[in-house]
């Protein structure tokens, strides 16, 4: 029973650490994009 | 603390996902990514003294300047090439620190010589400093990545490398708005937007190095069963370095890259010219199709290199060159019909494609000579971009100088470049379709290659 908390308890950490570790990156990268396709649209008008 | 930064203490405990080291390498080349937004400083630079406008024979030019980006990326080749056994000696955690460590102390110099108006601690810093900070971080979670996707390497290497594509979409924009804080009647804000880059770049490639983790030796993922014998190319034992070195295969490959680079320069350098030139947009819109070719040449690398995954790196490779020379061929004639739209999706698809080429490249080395020694021999080939960094700007604009010297119309200058990037990428062809299963004799010992 114990075994089975501790391997939950990781799994969740496991999960808050992925998704904060692609929110470091994601965050930045879709601030970019998004900059970038706001100008490039000056090209079709 | 020292200890921190050992392989020893960097290999992942059971229940580690695997799927933390892919944003650990975004952390690195993100940030190294920098350098393609480097002419973002190139206007504010050559009027640092004049503040308003350029103060001649005071001010920097913009010659004087290009140096700066091309001695950083001539000294990528030149720091992965040589470093690149040292980073799979120490492992990619101290590889990464210390990638961080040259990188953003690199900028900060860099703008320290800005503010002191010396152009050679400038060149020392983000051309010397700086260089050698992108070639140890360009190649120090690529051997990791591979190792901890052994069945989808092209997707692995491919997710980091895009990171170096995308570099450009974050710290242009993110110059552009600190140079606009920091401007004031004194001074152009260059100096203290480098140092503030520095400063937050290391921030988040520290980041990246302490999440970053080296699977088991006997570490494999679940369900996934290691080929026993070569198949498609894929190689069942390993090569170092020394005996890569001696192998055709190493060449045939220097030329791939070499080439694919070097056709996209041509493409990169020329494009927001050409499409001014041949359909008379502005300069804003130009722009914005500079911009459009960034999120192509980010998102070629991730699609191409995990399309690889499945047709395998020799056909990718294949369709970059014969796509690629079939679209450079038509490039002048969808400018002479008038074709706007055929000549951006021309441009599009091609530059996908060189960023392809780089993403594709550490997959492809990891089925020819194993995961062993792939990141130190990935950092030699990466010379081939350093030559073609150099090579094909100068090759491109002395053809296109002599033409126009010589009577050619501008537009029609520019299709003959285009006809000769055709042919680099059909030699290219012949390049990759030569390349063959490595020779056993080259194996190390009788390892097998994925772990």
């Amino acid at each position: 029973m114990h075994q089975a908390e501790e391997r939950s308890t990781a799994a969740s950490s496991n999960t808050v650490m992925l998704f904060l570790a692609w929110l470091w990156v994601g965050i930045p990268l879709a601030w970019g994009v998004a900059d970038t396709i706001n100008n490039a649209t000056k090209l079709f008008r | 603390m020292a200890a921190f930064f050992d392989r020893a203490h960097s290999v992942a405990k059971p229940g580690f996902s695997r799927w933390l080291v892919p944003p650990a390498a975004l952390c690195i080349h993100l940030c190294i990514g920098e350098v393609y937004a480097f002419s973002v400083f190139t206007k504010p630079m050559v009027q640092a003294i004049g503040v308003t406008a350029p103060t001649p024979g005071v001010d920097w030019t913009v010659p004087q300047l290009g140096w700066i980006f091309s001695l950083a990326i001539l000294v990528l080749g030149l720091a992965s090439a040589f470093g690149g056994k040292w980073v799979e000696r120490v492992g990619p955690r101290l590889a990464m620190f210390t990638s961080a460590v040259f990188f953003c102390g690199g900028l900060i110099v860099a703008g320290i010589g800005v503010n002191l108006h010396l152009l050679w601690l400038v060149y020392l810093g983000y051309g010397v400093i700086g260089g050698i900070g992108l070639g140890i971080g360009y190649i120090s979670p690529v051997s990791t990545l591979i190792k901890w996707f052994p069945d989808r390497p092209g997707l692995a290497t491919g997710t980091a490398i895009m990171g170096f594509g995308g570099g450009a979409l974050i710290g242009a924009p993110l110059s552009v708005l600190l140079m606009h804080r920091f401007a004031d009647a004194t001074g152009t804000g260059v100096s203290q937007t480098m140092i503030t880059l520095g400063i937050l770049y290391f921030i988040w490639m520290f980041v990246g190095s302490m999440i970053v983790r080296v699977p088991t030796e006997d570490w494999k993922p679940a369900g996934y069963v290691a080929p026993t014998e070569s198949a498609r190319m894929i190689t069942s034992g390993n090569v170092l370095l020394d005996q890569a070195l001696k192998t055709p295969q190493f060449y045939l490959l220097w030329g791939v890259l070499f080439l694919n680079v070097t056709a996209g320069i041509g493409v990169i350098s020329q494009a927001s010219l050409m499409i001014q030139e041949m359909f008379g947009v502005t300069a804003v819109a130009a722009a914005g199709f500079v911009g459009l070719m960034s999120i192509f040449n980010m998102g070629g690398r991730i699609f191409w290199a995990s399309m690889s995954d499945f047709m395998g790196r020799r056909m990718t490779y294949a369709i970059f060159f014969v796509l690629g020379a079939i679209l450079y061929f038509l490039v002048p004639t969808f400018g002479h019909i008038h074709s706007l739209v055929l000549f951006i999706l021309a441009f599009l698809v091609i530059i996908s494609m060189y960023g392809g080429g780089f993403a594709t490249i550490p997959a492809y080395l990891r089925d020819l000579f194993g995961t062993v020694n792939v990141g130190a021999i990935h950092g030699a080939l990466l010379t081939a971009w350093s030559a073609a960094g150099v090579a094909g700007p100068v090759a491109i604009n002395y053809i296109r100088e002599y033409q126009i010297t010589h009577g050619v119309a501008k537009a029609d200058a520019y299709s003959i470049t285009m006809y000769l990037m055709a042919i680099l990428l059909v030699v290219g062809l012949i390049c990759n379709l030569s390349v063959r299963a490595v020779n056993e004799r080259y194996y190390v010992q009788s390892q097998p290659a994925t772990t």
